[in-house]
């Protein structure tokens, strides 16, 4: 497996993380834990941001690996 | 009227009001008497009963008598609540028994209290042994309350410095195979929602004898058919393994690459990362 594909399956990790941590927020009674899991998820959201950033840097780098 | 007529209904008439009566005069009748509703419950219950058998008496007298002794308590009541020299005097105080580890004799004999029946009651509440306790009070319901000494509580997670996730009430959401919307609608969910959760733990709702919802939006079910195992939820555990995972990638890429800049960036976002894990392990590990 080449980095920039196992940078890009780490991303889509993160993401569904995301994904996760977002639906459990809406579903989260508690106000202090919903608090929680929202900076979480907006943490987690930069740290895709950064990644998507450097997959950009990785396809300019070597196109070969550009796509899935 | 043939008596037995009569009986039946002086029955139903008395079983209603008194119904009614002890409606009226509050649930405080039922769990804990003070002296005065013990008093006026013995005798509104006799009353009761002399009428409803004994035909020849007037059913009239009873009446005002019952009236008399369920308004008085309604009126004590009703001036207790405004009054604090009134309630003691109506209800009693509650008498320390034993204060900083010390049983306190005189209070004991003054409520013609042995040292066994204040044993009887320590052992009612867990504890044999006089030496653990720091606090203990007799109420003026007739129970000991007792405030254990610091290291013979029980160990809490405060105790331990640990964080715990807070929690709400659960919900019930479905009863002997049937959808409550109430309880549903009280947490902001659809009864699609639920069907979804249902067809994700692949049962049908016909199955289902108990369902409940907990405060981060879990359904856990119990069946009908026993036999049929019910996977936990997973999503929360699921989740925080990934974050884990994806954590310990980024550090791996922040080690792999020569080019400083991602490197920088690689293990500046696994901090964060590492953070965020930090915070939200307590409540994903439920």
């Amino acid at each position: 497996m080449t980095v920039a594909s196992s940078v890009k399956q780490c991303l889509a990790s993160l993401k569904g993380a995301e994904a996760s941590l977002s639906s459990l927020t809406s579903r989260t009674q508690d106000d202090e834990s919903r608090r929680t899991l929202h900076e979480a998820m907006m943490e987690v959201n930069e740290i895709v941001t950064d990644l998507k950033k450097r997959i950009g840097e990785l396809e300019r780098e070597e196109p070969q690996y550009k796509g899935f | 009227m043939p008596e037995w007529l009569q009986v039946v209904l002086r029955s139903l008439l008395f079983l209603t009001g008194l119904f009614a009566t002890t409606k009226l005069l509050g649930k405080r009748q039922l769990s804990q008497l003070s002296f005065f509703e013990y008093v006026t419950g013995i005798t509104i219950g006799s009353i009761g009963g002399e009428l409803v058998t004994g035909v020849e008496k007037n059913i009239m007298h009873g009446l005002l008598g019952l009236a008399i002794f369920a308004g008085i308590p309604f009126l004590v009541g009703f001036i207790s609540l405004k009054n604090k020299a009134f309630r003691d005097f109506m209800e009693g105080r509650g008498v320390v028994f034993i204060k900083n580890g010390k049983i306190m004799e005189e209070n004991l004999k003054k409520e013609r209290y042995t040292i066994d029946e204040l044993l009887e009651l320590l052992r009612k509440k867990d504890v044999f042994q006089v030496s653990d306790v720091e606090f203990a009070v007799l109420e003026a319901a007739g129970d000991l309350s007792i405030l254990l000494k610091k290291e013979n509580q029980p160990l809490t997670p405060k105790d331990l410095n640990l964080q715990v996730a807070s929690i709400k009430e659960p919900q019930t959401v479905i009863m002997d195979g049937k959808i409550l919307d109430e309880p549903l609608s009280t947490i902001n969910q659809s009864r699609n929602w639920l069907n979804t959760e249902l067809d994700k733990l692949g049962v049908t709702i016909e199955n289902v004898f108990l369902g409940q919802v907990d405060s981060y939006g879990q359904l856990t079910v119990d069946l009908f058919d026993d036999k049929i195992e019910v996977p936990p939820p997973t999503e929360m555990p699921l989740l925080l393994a990934t974050m884990k995972k994806c954590q310990a990638d980024l550090e791996l890429f922040a080690l792999g690459t020569e080019k400083e800049e991602a490197k920088d960036m690689y293990s500046k976002n696994s901090e964060k990362l590492q953070k965020v894990i930090d915070k939200v392990e307590h409540i994903l590990k439920g």
